[in-house]
């Protein structure tokens, strides 16, 4: 009698240790991945400005990187100004009155004008006319 | 011998009551660390909201006429000029801007060379004025 009570006791006790060590690497793993999305971006000297407070902070359509050489950077990819035409064409076809298509230009600081005016005038091609610069706010002027 | 058995009962039962918390603690330690990384990883971004305004399109001729502020290149450096007016920060831009009616909207167009920083100081400078319409004039310098 005593002997059986003694091998359920021993088989009630389960060790959750490891089980919960593995949980919590999981649970830590899928933290990081989820952050990479918006981690994948490049690393730019962003215009220096505090921005607009105001502006409702959706996550826009789409993002445009805008490197000083003037290169375009879709999801840290190199892309031409044509396909970026062509992507901008597709987000402007499925738009939805509510949620117009708006992109998000991260242009280098130092980068020239040029490189945003052949951009700007692919994007208003296809019909874009909502768009917005990112800047960061290191509390400098002009 | 009797006395012997019954402290390691009560070891046994003790070690059945204790909950093993050191792998806890260590999960713990590294949710945090996870937390100190991650919210360093990036700068904060701000954007900068204005639509697109293309010469000869995009504006109804019932629209009012927007102010155009120029962005010009003096001796490298850039200068914001509208009409007479000419200024080279943004302090002084703000302020001749808030002196203008706000209707129209204002409309910012740059000279090739003009790097982007200058175009998000004009922009910065006209969101800071109370200019609910700002627009971009991408000029057509392929």
């Amino acid at each position: 009698m005593s002997k059986r009570d003694g091998k359920s006791r021993h088989m009630i006790n389960v060790d959750l240790t490891s089980m919960i060590d593995v949980v919590f690497q999981l649970i830590i793993f899928f933290m990081f991945t989820s952050q990479f999305g918006e981690l994948r971006r490049t690393e730019i000297d962003l215009p220096r400005q505090p921005g607009d407070e105001s502006a409702v902070r959706l996550e826009p359509a789409m993002i445009i990187d805008l490197t000083n050489e003037g290169l375009y950077l879709v999801e840290s990819t190199s892309a031409s100004l044509a396909e970026i035409e062509r992507l901008a064409a597709i987000g402007v076809a499925n738009q939805v009155p509510e949620d117009p298509f708006d992109v998000l230009i991260r242009p280098d600081r130092n980068a020239s004008a040029i490189h945003l005016d052949r951009l700007l005038l692919r994007l208003s091609n296809t019909g874009v006319q909502r768009w917005k610069l990112a800047t960061v706010d290191e509390g400098g002027g002009a | 011998m009797s006395t012997k058995r019954s402290s390691k009962q009560r070891r046994k039962s003790a070690q059945l009551g204790a909950l093993p918390l050191t792998s806890m603690i260590d999960v713990v330690f590294l949710l945090l660390i996870f937390f100190l990384v991650t919210a360093n990883f990036s700068k904060q971004e701000h954007k900068l909201p204005a639509t697109l305004q293309t010469e000869g399109g995009g504006v109804r001729s019932s629209d009012l006429q927007p102010q155009i502020l120029q962005i010009r290149l003096q001796n490298s450096n850039p200068i914001f000029v509208m009409g007479e007016v000419v200024v080279d920060n943004r302090d002084s831009l703000e302020a001749f801007l808030s002196g203008l009616p706000k209707e129209p909207g204002v409309a910012i167009r740059s000279e090739p060379d003009v790097p982007i920083s200058a175009i998000a100081v004009a922009l910065q400078a006209a969101r800071n004025a109370g200019f609910q319409k700002r627009s971009y004039v991408p000029s057509d310098s392929q």
